[in-house]
């Protein structure tokens, strides 16, 4: 059918020549991945959330993006300065406005412009406290000072909770710290997953070898580079992180500048060694062996428990959640990686790439790497959701999240506390969903479009 | 078979070992200091910046019992500079400002005159009573004020490590001393353990913190924990704790109970819903499973595709709350109670086990909803995925040639190979039914482990958590175990001998 009518539509020949330039596996994944209606939809939701989550604070912010006032025009949602001095023109007063508590709503501006949600996460809305419903009467102060019913422009479209703050206004920021706990946190696992599994499938048992004095000497050195770096700078490094600051990176930078200094030190000086007679015999470093093992230990401690457990002593903010997820949820991506990497290194292209003598990293990165992401990419797209799934299950119990984050999960879990506040946990419950739902379906549609082999 | 079931617990051993390791390095970093914790809570008040002597001993006898005044691991790095006893040092604040000591100056004799002096020092001003009728002619209460003032900065004094502070405190000292006559005897002392202080300016030794050193313990805090403080093996002589290995898990931070006790008394009801859930699953996802991947492409498969598919992206704590908030909520439809897995009276003293299990039915029925659902959808994909590979196999398109009932074809000979990956995923749904426990547990307020852990990372309660975490990654290596035995066994393709 389609052949037909592209031929009746005209130039066959134009049409070849665009499939020849074309014919590379990604157009080929990328017209799989589209016919796949599910994952392609998902895909397009995705994008939905990714601009939500980057535009939060212009969609739902209690600070208007523009404000023109007694003759003075600011942008109070951009402005990085938390005060704005306005000087009356006609009595010469000053009056000073403090961005984030100022009643936008009822200044009596000359022109203002609100964001379309206008409530921030966090600020309550006493007039509306005690869990108002979606549907419910609203109230609102007008500039009156009269209580009057909430105007449609200001209402709270999905209710409030027990202290009067927006659960829409919640959810749209909400939508930030799930996509990026989830991306950072895989961001984290997939380098650590797919560096490990490619090493343990291209190296295996008995790939890398070395001989037994260069072998020492590097574990000695290891241990010197680790002294140097960590245990003598600890109170540094220690201090670097309670002062909350760019300091940590910096201090960090150093310990890593040294330990790389002193390992390659050392690297150097065992080649030395192993020149020696006793020395020089060989031994095979089994990567293939300690990586496997590492995994099956990881896979047989349940994940949130494990991740409660570190919780517990680690201070609770996001960006150590966002390490703990990542550093325990690598296993899935490395087992996936590591199983391609097997295929690959027996294919004939990368026996041809040995013979020609390539440097055994020039091969896995020019060479292996980019035909063997894939089951990589499909086990991402999988690990994200259960990243979202655990970042939200740990805020609905209120672990390792600080108090005052909010997110889906913390959401949900305050509609627990009044069951008739049903608007509480159904539309986190359903954000959460949605999210989870899109990345598993994009994982699904991945795994199809990537491996053609499971095509019928 | 034999053979390889023993090497499979030969590997089961190191990575029990590493499980133990990793939940021990958590332990260890654990903030706070739980003796602080456990005696002051205990009994607070008293005078501000002073102990009872009976606080001190009750601390000692915690350190004690909690094994904390022995060194943390087999080995440790240190430099040179550093003393292997530093442990010993009573307090974590001192401890730390001594090691910070020792990390800006490298002369350890020189720190530990100074803080012996300093010791001294302390020990007598908190020894000092005031002769009543020396402070008569002062404000009574000023001069407690003062004493007590003196009390406070001395104690400070030993756990400050920045030079400046220390300078500070020195000089606040003496201006305190100075304030009445009777406390000038303080003088000499203080300035003794100040000058100790400008020694050990003067000869610092930096260049000893450059040069590591190992320390080797033989008694140590892990062995300690895992082995008992007794004989290792046998267990004998054991004062306070028994061991991991003979399932002694420690003592808690908050009721000071053994854990073992605790989590004794949890670990029913935590593995009563797991294992149910996993077995409910089992029965309910294979059926399932089957008949999508026999009528492949039909409208049963499809449907229920979506709908499994669904159900796997539900979050469970989403349809717990959602459930008892419909039918466990009075104004809405009150089916089920709402928590707990008994009535809050208990049961009846004349009820019979049966009885119990009847009253006992309707608080599990929502629970058992949550903990089955999402196994059950990841088993009937696993399900339908085998089956439909098996189903292309070229030995069941014989089996179709020769004319054999659909019927037959698919429950006979296919069904039986097809169980083989369902199989091995038993050791991945249980961590997860485990795991799923501690949201579930908490919603439904289950006393079960994963409610004892949110309770106990409430509390910091850092033996607890560990203690479960060990637990249950034991119980899933157990799970793999048998998983990779019983995979042993229904196919006999597989030979392990090798």
């Amino acid at each position: 059918m389609k052949e037909q009518e592209e031929v009746t539509n005209g130039t066959v020949a134009v049409e070849t020549e665009v499939a020849k330039k074309d014919f590379s596996f990604r157009s080929y994944a990328w017209k799989q991945f589209k016919k796949n209606k599910a994952a392609y939809w998902s895909y397009k939701v995705l994008l939905f959330l990714i601009v939500l989550a980057l535009l939060a604070p212009l969609l739902a912010n209690d600070m208007p993006l523009y404000v023109r006032y007694k003759g003075y025009s600011f942008f109070p949602a951009f402005s990085f300065s938390n005060k704005i001095e306005v000087k009356d023109p006609e009595t010469g007063n000053i009056e000073i406005l403090q961005l984030d508590i100022a009643d936008w709503k009822r200044l009596d501006a000359e022109s203002i412009i609100f964001a379309p949600i206008v409530y921030s996460p966090n600020k309550s809305d006493l007039l509306n406290a005690e869990y108002v419903s979606p549907g419910g009467e609203q109230l609102f102060k007008n500039k009156e000072g009269e209580t009057v019913a909430m105007p449609t422009r200001f209402r709270h479209w999905l209710g409030t909770n027990k202290r009067g703050e927006d659960v829409l206004a919640g959810l749209i920021h909400g939508t930030r710290i799930s996509l990026s706990i989830g991306i950072f946190s895989m961001g984290i696992a997939s380098l650590l997953g797919i560096s490990l599994g490619a090493m343990a499938g291209y190296f295996g048992d008995r790939r890398l070898s070395t001989t037994r004095g260069s072998f020492w000497t590097f574990v000695i050195g290891l241990i010197f580079a680790f002294y140097y770096s960590f245990i003598m700078r600890t109170y540094k490094l220690g201090d670097a992180l309670a002062s909350s600051g760019v300091s940590i990176f910096f201090e960090l930078f150093i310990s890593l500048l040294i330990f790389a200094v002193i390992t390659t030190t050392f690297y150097f000086l065992g080649k030395k060694v192993g020149k020696i007679k006793f020395f020089s015999k060989q031994v095979f470093i089994r990567v293939d062996s300690i990586i496997s093992r590492t995994i099956e230990i990881l896979i047989s401690i349940p994940n949130l428990l494990l991740i409660i457990s570190i919780a517990a002593v680690a201070r609770p903010s996001m960006l150590n959640l966002m390490m703990i997820i990542g550093l325990t949820n690598w296993t899935n991506i490395a087992r996936l990686t590591r199983a391609e990497f097997l295929r690959i290194q027996n294919l004939d292209y990368i026996q041809a790439a040995r013979s020609t003598g390539l440097s055994e990293f020039k091969i896995i990165f020019r060479h292996a790497l980019p035909n063997g992401l894939a089951p990589g990419f499909v086990a991402i797209a999988f690990g994200v959701a259960a990243a979202i799934l655990i970042e939200s299950s740990l805020s609905f119990l209120g672990v390792g999240v600080p108090p005052e984050t909010v997110t889906w999960g913390s959401l949900l879990n305050a509609g627990r506390e009044q069951f008739s506040a049903w608007w509480l946990v159904i539309f986190p419950g359903l954000a959460i969903f949605v999210t989870v739902t899109v990345y598993n379906l994009l994982g699904e549609g991945l795994r199809d479009a990537l491996d053609p082999r499971l095509k019928k | 078979m034999l053979r390889y079931i023993l090497r499979r617990i030969l590997i089961f051993i190191p990575t029990l070992i590493v499980i133990t390791l990793l939940g021990f390095i958590i332990s260890v970093n654990a903030p706070g200091d739980p003796i602080e914790r456990m005696v002051t809570a205990a009994q607070s008040g008293g005078e501000v910046g002073t102990q009872t002597i009976n606080q001190i001993e009750q601390k000692k006898f915690w350190r004690k019992k909690l094994g904390l005044d022995l060194p943390i691991f087999y080995f440790s790095i240190s430099s040179l500079s550093r003393p292997d006893t530093l442990y010993k040092v009573f307090d974590k604040n001192e401890r730390e400002a001594l090691d910070r000591l020792v990390d800006r100056y490298g002369n350890w004799e020189y720190i530990s005159e100074y803080f012996l002096s300093l010791n001294n020092f302390y020990n007598s001003v908190i020894g000092f009573k005031p002769d009543t009728t020396l402070i008569k002619e002062y404000d009574q209460n000023a001069v407690i004020e003062t004493i007590n003032q003196v009390k406070f900065e001395a104690l400070a004094l030993k756990s400050t490590y920045q030079h400046n502070m220390i300078e500070a405190k020195f000089t606040k000292l003496s201006l305190l001393l100075a304030y009445y006559p009777f406390l000038s005897k303080f003088q000499a002392p203080l300035g003794n353990v100040h000058y100790k202080y400008i020694d050990v300016e003067k000869n610092s030794s930096t260049w000893k913190n450059y040069i590591p050193k190992m320390n080797f313990y033989a008694k140590n805090q892990y062995h300690r924990w895992v082995f008992g403080d007794g004989n290792w093996l046998t267990g004998e002589g054991s004062q306070f704790t028994k061991g991991l290995i003979r399932f002694d898990f420690g003592t808690s931070y908050v009721t000071k109970q053994p854990i073992t006790d605790v989590i004794g008394a949890k670990i029913g009801w935590s593995m009563f819903f797991a294992l149910l859930s996993v077995v409910l699953s089992y029965f309910v996802s294979i059926p399932v499973g089957v008949k999508a991947a026999a009528k492949r492409g039909s409208r049963f498969d499809r449907t229920s595709s979506i709908v499994l598919f669904m159900l796997y992206s539900l979050p469970s704590f989403w349809i717990a709350t959602i459930l008892l908030m419909t039918f466990a909520n009075p104004d809405v439809i009150h089916w089920f109670p709402a928590s707990g897995v008994k009535p809050a009276t208990g049961y009846p003293e004349t009820a019979s086990l049966l009885d119990r299990m009847l009253i006992s039915l309707p608080y599990c029925i929502l629970p058992m909803i949550c903990y089955t659902y999402s196994s059950f959808a990841f088993l009937s994909r696993t399900m339908r995925v085998s089956m439909i590979e098996i189903i292309g196999q070229d030995y069941i398109r014989t089996a179709r040639a020769k004319g054999l009932p659909e019927n037959k074809v698919i429950w006979k000979h296919a069904f039986r190979n097809s169980l083989l990956p369902i199989i091995t995923v038993f050791a991945h749904i249980f961590p997860a039914a485990m795991g799923g426990s501690v949201i579930l547990e908490t919603i439904f307020t289950i006393p079960g482990m994963g409610y004892e852990t949110i309770f106990a990372f409430q509390n910091n309660n850092y033996p607890m958590i560990i203690a479960v975490l060990t637990i249950t990654g034991f119980l899933t290596l157990v799970g793999y175990l048998i998983s990779d035995v019983l995979y042993a066994v229904v196919d006999p393709r597989i030979s392990f001998s090798r």
